[in-house]
C-alpha cells in the first residue's frame, strides 16, 4: 500500500493543512491586535460625547427638577416657622400641623438619591445583555459609578442594622414618590394661598 | 524575486487584517465610550443641578411668599432676583471647549451662588440648609472675595473634561513592521 504516490499525497495535503492553520493564526493574531486597539480608541474617542448628552438630557434636567422642589419645600419650612400664626391667618394648632407637614415633606424629599430616580439607559441594558450572551461575561462599569453603588450599599446596610433585624428595611423612593410629594407640596402651598403650579 | 513579491503581499495582508478588526473594535469601543460618558455625565449633571436647582426653587418660593405679601422693595427680594440672576447663567449643557459659552467661569459663578444663597438665608433669618452649605463651606470662605480674586487659575476650568476612563491595551502590545 505504501506507494509513493501515496507518500507524495500525504505530503501535500500535509503542508497545505499547516498553511491553512499558520493563515488562520496569523489574521486572527493582528485581526486580535487591530479589535484591541480599536476598542480602546472608539472608546476615548466617544466617552466625551456621551459624557455631555448624559449630562444635558438626563442629569442636568432631572437633578433641576427635584433640586426645585427641594428648595420649594426647605423655604416654606423656614417661612412657617419663622411667621407669626397671626400673620398666616390660622390657629397655633393648624400651624404646627402645617409645619410638621412641609418637614414631612422635606424629609422625604432629601432622602431621595440619584440612582432612586434615574431613568434606565436602554442602550446600555441592551448592550450588555448582548455581552452576557455573546461571552458570558458581564460588561465592566465605571469604577466612579461602581463606587457610588457600593457606598449606598453601605448606607443602606446601616439604615438595617439600626431599624434592628426583625424590621424590614424600607423600600427605596421611586419617581413616582417625587410626584406624590410634589402633589403634597402643591396642596401645602396651595392652603397659604401660593401658587407653584404642581 | 518571487519571495520578495511574497514578503510585500503578507506585509499588505497584516495591514488588512489589523485594519478589519480595528474597524470592528473601534465601533465596540465607541457603544462602550457612549455608555461610561452618558453614566458620568447623567451623574455630574444630577449632581450639580440639584444643587443649583435647590437655590433656584429656594428663592422662587421666597419670591412668591414675598409677593404674596406685597413687600417688594425689600432686601430680601433683590438678594432672590440677584441669585435667581446667576442661576439662569449657569449652563445647563456640558460646554465644549470649542464653544464660546465655556467663557463662562463656572467654579466662579458656583461659589457666587452658594454665596449670594447665604446672604438670602440671614437676610430672611433662616439657617441655610445644611446638606448644601456643609458641602460648599470649605470654598464659600473665599467665595465673597470671590471678584477680586486673582486670575492665575487657568482659563476653562468650568468645562467638565472627562479624563480618560479607557483603560490601556493590556499587553501594550504594538503594530511595527
Amino acid at each position: 500500500m505504501d506507494t509513493p504516490w501515496d507518500d507524495a499525497f500525504d505530503n501535500v495535503v500535509t503542508e497545505s493543512f499547516a498553511r491553512d492553520v499558520e493563515w488562520t493564526k496569523m489574521s486572527s493574531e493582528f485581526t486580535d491586535v487591530g479589535y484591541r486597539e480599536g476598542i480602546t480608541a472608539g472608546k476615548e474617542a466617544a466617552v466625551q460625547e456621551g459624557f455631555d448628552a448624559g449630562f444635558a438630557d438626563v442629569g442636568a434636567p432631572l437633578g433641576r427638577d427635584l433640586g426645585i422642589v427641594r428648595g420649594r419645600s426647605s423655604a416654606i419650612l423656614g417661612f412657617l416657622i419663622s411667621a407669626p400664626s397671626t400673620m398666616l391667618g390660622v390657629s397655633e394648632e393648624e400651624k404646627d400641623a402645617l409645619i410638621a407637614e412641609a418637614r414631612e415633606i422635606a424629609a422625604q424629599l432629601g432622602n431621595i438619591r440619584y440612582s432612586d430616580i434615574e431613568p434606565r439607559d436602554l442602550e446600555a441594558e441592551q448592550h450588555a445583555r448582548e455581552h452576557l450572551e455573546m461571552d458570558n461575561e458581564e460588561m465592566e462599569v465605571s469604577e466612579e459609578i461602581e463606587e457610588r453603588k457600593k457606598m449606598e450599599g453601605v448606607e443602606d446596610m446601616l439604615v438595617r442594622m439600626s431599624a434592628g433585624e426583625n424590621v424590614n428595611a424600607p423600600t427605596r423612593p421611586t419617581a413616582e414618590d417625587v410626584l406624590k410629594l410634589k402633589a403634597r407640596l402643591g396642596t401645602l402651598c396651595a392652603r397659604l394661598g401660593l401658587s407653584i403650579g404642581y | 524575486m518571487v519571495e520578495y513579491f511574497n514578503l510585500e503581499s503578507l506585509v499588505h495582508l497584516e495591514q488588512t487584517f489589523y485594519e478589519t478588526g480595528y474597524e470592528g473594535g473601534f465601533a465596540h469601543g465607541r457603544i462602550h465610550g457612549l455608555i461610561e460618558g452618558r453614566a458620568l455625565g447623567r451623574a455630574k449633571g444630577f449632581e450639580m443641578w440639584e444643587e443649583l436647582g435647590f437655590y433656584e426653587g429656594f428663592a422662587l418660593m421666597w419670591q412668591s411668599i414675598y409677593e404674596k405679601q406685597a413687600r417688594n422693595d425689600d432686601r430680601a427680594t433683590n438678594h432672590t432676583r440677584r441669585l435667581l440672576e446667576l442661576i439662569s447663567q449657569f449652563p445647563r449643557i456640558n460646554p465644549s471647549t470649542s464653544d464660546a459659552a465655556a467663557e463662562v467661569d463656572i467654579p466662579k459663578l458656583f461659589r457666587q451662588i452658594r454665596s449670594r444663597y447665604k446672604i438670602l438665608c440671614s437676610t430672611l433669618g433662616v439657617r441655610p440648609s445644611l446638606r448644601y452649605s456643609d458641602r460648599s463651606q470649605d470654598r464659600d470662605e473665599v467665595a465673597d472675595t470671590g471678584v477680586a480674586e486673582s486670575d492665575d487659575r487657568p482659563k476653562n476650568t468650568g468645562v467638565w473634561r472627562v479624563e480618560s476612563t479607557a483603560p490601556k491595551p493590556v499587553n501594550g502590545q504594538s503594530f511595527d513592521f
